[in-house]
């Protein structure tokens, strides 16, 4: 099954980063759109759909916190998981953004390997490779 | 906070990032801005005319401050091409500049998790600015030199306790 995804992050560093490990885990990744805000994101969802979204926290004009509240509001937009990719590793904020309702959470610095488990297993585990 | 303890942390989350994200290591490092053998007043890589690039940002949770990381040009241009995946050897300044920013992002998220478990901290976006002149100039309060063998970059943190927001 190929998948689409939303890489959310205001490094246009870290976007090709994340693009890159997708393009390498072996996973049938298909579109791969970039917003780099929240804001930017939530445009890009009006008018595409995608199987899965990976948003950084920290970043101008809409957070990744608002986004996620804002994603899980809406009627559509919330049965999108939700994967936080974020340098922040507090406890708190791990706590706060998986009751906001992200399926994950992966720690900035990561290996390719974790952010490609965490993806499958925000998908609900199938990875489309099988 | 001990300051051995921040500058534990630092050791560890550049060691963490620099390996995770460019494929570098780390064969020594130590306080201080410079290895004693760069004799204290010439740039991290030793080189008397080597550009440097130095990324700063602030944050802000419990307590606040600011993060620093300087380093090469060349040494930038090395680990951009590490992070972008590029096959050249060295990335292109503009890339380099936008890998030192994400990199400064995440060494300073990396070691303010380390610290404080349970604080939210927000950062700022990073910007490049000029390169404070030499050591125990404008240096923040907690700096530590790492050799890469490919060159020495720095990483500096100040930290103010019970900032109240």
């Amino acid at each position: 099954m190929e998948i689409h995804v939303l890489i959310v992050d205001d490094s246009p560093a870290m976007r090709n980063f994340i693009r890159r490990v997708l393009d390498l885990s072996g996973l049938e990744v298909g579109r791969c759109l970039e917003a780099s805000n929240g804001e930017e994101a939530l445009r890009v969802l009006e008018d595409n759909w995608v199987d899965a979204v990976l948003t950084d926290i920290n970043m101008p004009q809409m957070d990744g916190e608002e986004l996620l509240r804002q994603m899980s509001s809406h009627s559509v937009l919330r049965s999108i998981p939700v994967l936080v990719v974020s340098t922040d590793r507090t406890e708190a904020r791990i706590q706060k953004m998986l009751t906001l309702g992200a399926k994950g959470y992966v720690t900035k610095p990561f290996l390719p390997e974790t952010l490609r488990d965490e993806l499958v297993h925000s998908l609900g585990g199938s990875d489309g490779t099988e | 906070m001990e300051p051995n303890e921040v500058q534990a942390a630092m050791a560890t989350a550049v060691e963490d990032v620099l390996e995770t994200m460019c494929f570098l290591g780390v064969c020594a490092s130590g306080q201080g801005i410079a290895p004693p053998d760069a004799g204290g007043s010439t740039p991290p890589d030793g080189a008397a005319d080597a550009r440097t690039l130095t990324a700063e940002l602030r944050f802000e949770g419990n307590s606040a401050g600011a993060f620093r990381l300087s380093l090469p040009l060349s040494l930038a241009q090395t680990a951009g091409a590490g992070f972008l995946g590029l096959d050249e050897a060295a990335a292109s300044d503009a890339q380099a500049a936008e890998v030192v920013c994400e990199l400064a992002n995440m060494i300073c998220g990396s070691v303010l998790g380390r610290l404080e478990h349970s604080t939210i901290f927000r950062l700022s976006h990073p910007e490049l600015i000029p390169t404070p002149p030499g050591p125990g100039h404008d240096a923040l309060s907690n700096t530590r030199w790492f050799d890469t063998g490919e060159g020495v970059l720095s990483v500096s943190l100040s930290m103010q306790h019970e900032y109240a927001l």
